[in-house]
């Protein structure tokens, strides 16, 4: 078991390097010129020279790959040639809110899918079902930005009962910065005021980020249920007079969770690529935006720090659902 | 544990929310003196010498201070480190008499060597608005006299001297040295201040919010009751019109015409439409494809529906000219190119297409809505002859790198034009000089001849005979049609009814000038 994790931990190594050669390549043979953007409209060619020797751009991409790449093992992510600010810094500042959102999300997701899937797949082409499978369908083909336009329509313009956008109210200071998470460091700073607002203001970005993977993991988990109530073991239970409340509970959830838990490892790492749209609408200060702003001036490092944070994180995620399956599922655990 | 945080946020939803938004409501009402102001300016550092967009010119002009101060409309230069200043006969030296009154936000006067420090400074990080003053402050050109005199001898006379200054702010050169880190103190500044403005800095996320607190020791008379400014990026702009008309801020900077028309009769909002400092023009590849030919690019500047292109433009002007009309140096009385179809004809006839039947390519910014629709109006009146457009949206750093050479460059190319200091030169140099080319503020059009008047005007000390060469530079630009002249946009400011003592100024809209700022 040991063994297992630590050759999946390994694996990583190779699949950044490979990550971040493609995104290196692909940025530079681009056409474009960063250094002329960042110099500015008014910059001789020797301004526009200085900054491309800068920031090493005048080398070959050989050698501009090395120096990012030792530059990795000394912690040191680059810096922003548009801003000149240090990429690391940046990323510490923007990262956690999109891991706020994204955990709010999931979390939401989470709770709302798999009771209701349950029900679905219990209920299966009955009124409960059909009614669940509908809404579930109409929420897969709603885009993204509408709802969130719609949202803030209804919720903040029109019943005025949730805030616009942003983490926190504008005057509001946010809590001293232990994780970065403002629900968490407000807990941790015991300022309950700001933990309220942090939450309201998490609500109608989480909702909207949630609503696809909650329509997606009902689909999964209605379709995993029916499937573990068509069983052997299932009749067999039911034969032996098990209450259906126990059946459910401890056979059937547990089986039809496997499935249901591949969809969520997937939908981390789809959630912090799609962030953007939803950070754009509701003001919040993530990485979507920071690496979009990046892609449009062609800002390499940031683009690649982006792109390798999010890669990291979605193996680790794969990883910790990999491992999860041998708790629900003994057979998987013994590799 | 999801259990918990679904009732949490379904609780947010349904009641408490209600309290909370009142009680967000209140907040904001018991900070009497706080003014909140909307912008899409990402902000990323606090180098006055360091940036030429907006969010570093907000930091300019109220987090530092520069020799003379640029205000109103039309734009007016007064006194601000300087008490006054003399000019020599040959608009070559000037001696400015500082303010003794004037001190950084340490205590530390602002003497003559600091100011002689703060231009050699701009000079050596070399970005920033250094161009302003690129071939015209040299490296021996400021001596100084005492403690509070300094003198300017320039290279070269430059009669747009004193309407650049208010953008060379004066930075504190012990901080700076004290935190000088081998980059001049650029990496100390990307988050800490070293000025003597009227406002210093509390508390500031890059890209998100800043926070300004007037400093109640600044040197100046007078200003408003605002002593905290709240600077809050909000990505979207239909956002700052929602949160403008909900009064959850007191400014929106970066709205579009869409956004002022949904604002009319809004209860507690004020709309400031006012002239704007930013051209839109269509560049043609005067040196290399079908455009070369004088005569292709006059048959298409008759051909063009310009009543077409303005009633796409929301709140716009059309140009008359290469120059932005109500600035100093504007001539009306040139004729320049209408929609004339028998006109387009003839040139068009002298051209080697006289049937038409070409392509031409005309690249605009990817996303940009409004560059689109104009793209469409130019796609629409050359049908008439016969020249079919190809429309390709591309990135902007593609964009800048297509201006390289001629042979890169497209056959049109869309591109605004910022007036960045109340002088035509700003736009006679930046997008008809020669020593442009390669940039995409005017990427192949070179003529001798308009260089030459271009560089007269820029050094004529005499307001009558300069006006008489701007007229001859604009006749000269039109003979040669190497743009189709396009719109000024209106600036566009949202207000609440509130917020008392704004002036408008048409230089860099959206830097607003706290200082005089207050809310009732």
């Amino acid at each position: 078991m040991l063994s297992y994790v630590l050759f999946r931990i390994a694996l990583i190594v190779p699949l950044l390097i490979g990550l971040s050669l493609l995104v290196f390549v692909i940025g530079r043979v681009l056409p474009g010129d960063p250094a002329a953007l960042a110099a500015g409209p008014y910059a001789t060619a020797e301004q526009r020279a200085a900054v491309a020797a800068e920031f090493g751009l005048d080398q070959p991409i050989a050698v501009q790959y090395w120096d990012y790449v030792t530059g990795l093992f000394e912690g040191d992510l680059g810096r922003s040639i548009m801003t000149r600010r240090p990429v690391a810094g940046d990323l510490a500042l923007y990262l956690p809110a999109t891991l706020e959102l994204v955990a709010a999300s999931l979390l939401l997701a989470v709770a709302v899918s798999i009771p209701l899937g349950l029900v679905a797949g219990l209920t299966a082409n009955r009124a409960p079902d059909m009614t669940i499978s509908a809404g579930t369908l109409s929420a897969m083909s709603m885009p993204q930005f509408f709802l969130g336009l719609v949202l803030q329509l209804i919720f903040a313009m029109w019943l005025s009962l949730l805030p616009l956008s942003g983490r926190l109210p504008f005057t509001v200071a946010p809590p001293p910065a232990v994780t970065g998470f403002y629900t968490i460091d407000s807990v941790l700073a015991g300022q309950w005021h700001t933990l309220w607002l942090s939450l309201v203001h998490l609500a109608l970005p989480a909702i909207t980020m949630a609503l696809a993977p909650i329509a997606m993991i009902t689909r999964i988990m209605r379709a995993s249920t029916m499937e573990a109530l068509q069983q052997d073991y299932v009749r067999n239970a039911r034969a032996l007079g098990l209450s259906i409340r126990l059946i459910l509970f401890k056979y059937v959830l547990k089986n039809a969770a496997s499935a249901t838990l591949t969809m969520i490892g997937l939908y981390v790492g789809w959630m912090l690529g799609s962030t953007v749209l939803v950070e754009k609408v509701f003001d919040w200060p993530g990485i979507g935006l920071y690496a979009t702003n990046a892609i449009l001036n062609q800002d390499f490092n940031p683009v690649i720090a982006v792109t390798l944070v999010i890669g990291v994180i979605f193996i680790a995620t794969n990883l910790i659902v990999d491992l999860l399956y041998g708790v629900l599922n003994p057979k998987v655990g013994d590799r | 544990m999801p259990n918990l945080t679904r009732r949490d946020l379904m609780a947010g939803t349904a009641a408490g929310a209600a309290a909370m938004t009142i009680g967000g409501r209140v907040a904001l009402a018991q900070q009497p003196n706080t003014l909140i102001i909307g912008n899409q300016g990402a902000q990323t550092h606090f180098d006055p010498h360091g940036g030429q967009d907006y969010p570093t010119s907000v930091i300019i002009r109220n987090v530092y201070d520069g020799l003379v101060d640029v205000v109103g409309m039309p734009p007016r230069i007064e006194p601000r480190l300087a008490t006054d200043w003399t000019v020599s006969g040959d608009g070559l030296v000037y001696t400015f008499n500082l303010n003794r009154e004037a001190k950084f936000h340490d205590g530390a006067p602002v003497t003559a060597e600091a100011v002689r420090y703060s231009f050699e400074r701009i000079k050596a990080v070399g970005r920033g608005n250094n161009w302003m003053i690129d071939g015209v402050v040299g490296p021996d050109s400021i001596r100084v006299v005492d403690d509070h005199t300094v003198e300017f001898t320039l290279l070269q006379p430059f009669a747009p001297f004193l309407q650049v200054l208010p953008w060379i702010s004066v930075v504190n050169p012990a901080v700076i040295e004290a935190n000088e880190g081998g980059d001049l103190g650029q990496t100390y500044l990307l988050n800490d201040t070293a000025g003597s403005g009227p406002f210093t800095v509390a508390r500031f996320e890059p890209e998100n919010v800043i926070d300004f607190r007037r400093d109640p020791t600044y040197w100046r008379e007078g200003g408003g009751n605002t002593d905290t400014v709240i600077w809050r990026y909000v990505r979207e702009n239909t956002n700052q019109r929602l949160m403008l008309r909900r009064g959850e801020i007191h400014m929106a900077v970066d709205l579009t015409s869409d956004d002022m028309s949904a604002l009319e009769g809004a209860p507690g909002v004020v709309r400031v439409i006012e002239p704007g400092d930013r051209t839109f023009s269509i560049k043609m590849n005067t040196e290399h494809g079908p455009l070369s030919d004088v005569n292709l690019r006059k048959a298409v500047s008759h051909a063009f529906d310009y009543d077409a292109m303005r009633s796409v433009s929301g709140f716009a002007d059309l140009m008359h000219g290469p120059l932005p009309s109500g600035f100093f140096g504007h001539d009306p009385s040139i004729d320049v190119p209408r929609k004339d179809l028998d006109r387009a004809r003839e040139y068009l006839a002298q051209t080697a297409y006289p049937e038409g039947g070409l392509t031409l390519d005309i690249v605009h910014v990817v996303g940009l809505e409004q560059q689109r629709l104009w793209c469409l109006v130019l796609l629409d009146s050359l049908q008439e002859l016969n020249i079919d457009v190809n429309i390709r949206p591309s990135t902007w750093p593609d964009m800048v790198r297509m201006c390289e050479s001629p042979e890169t460059f497209p056959d049109f190319f869309s591109v605004y034009l910022g007036v960045s200091y109340a002088d035509p030169d700003v736009i006679a140099f930046a997008g008809y000089h020669s020593s442009r080319n390669g940039g995409w503020q005017n990427g192949v059009y070179n003529n001798a001849e308009v260089d030459a008047l271009i560089e007269a005007a820029r050094f004529e000390p005499d307001e009558a005979r300069r006006a008489e060469l701007y007229s001859q530079i604009q006749q000269n630009i039109v003979d040669d049609a190497p743009d189709l002249f396009g719109v000024v946009e209106r600036a566009k400011v949202g207000l609440r009814d509130n917020v008392e003592n704004y002036e408008f100024s048409p230089i860099i809209v959206q830097a607003v000038s706290f200082f005089p700022l207050s809310v009732s």
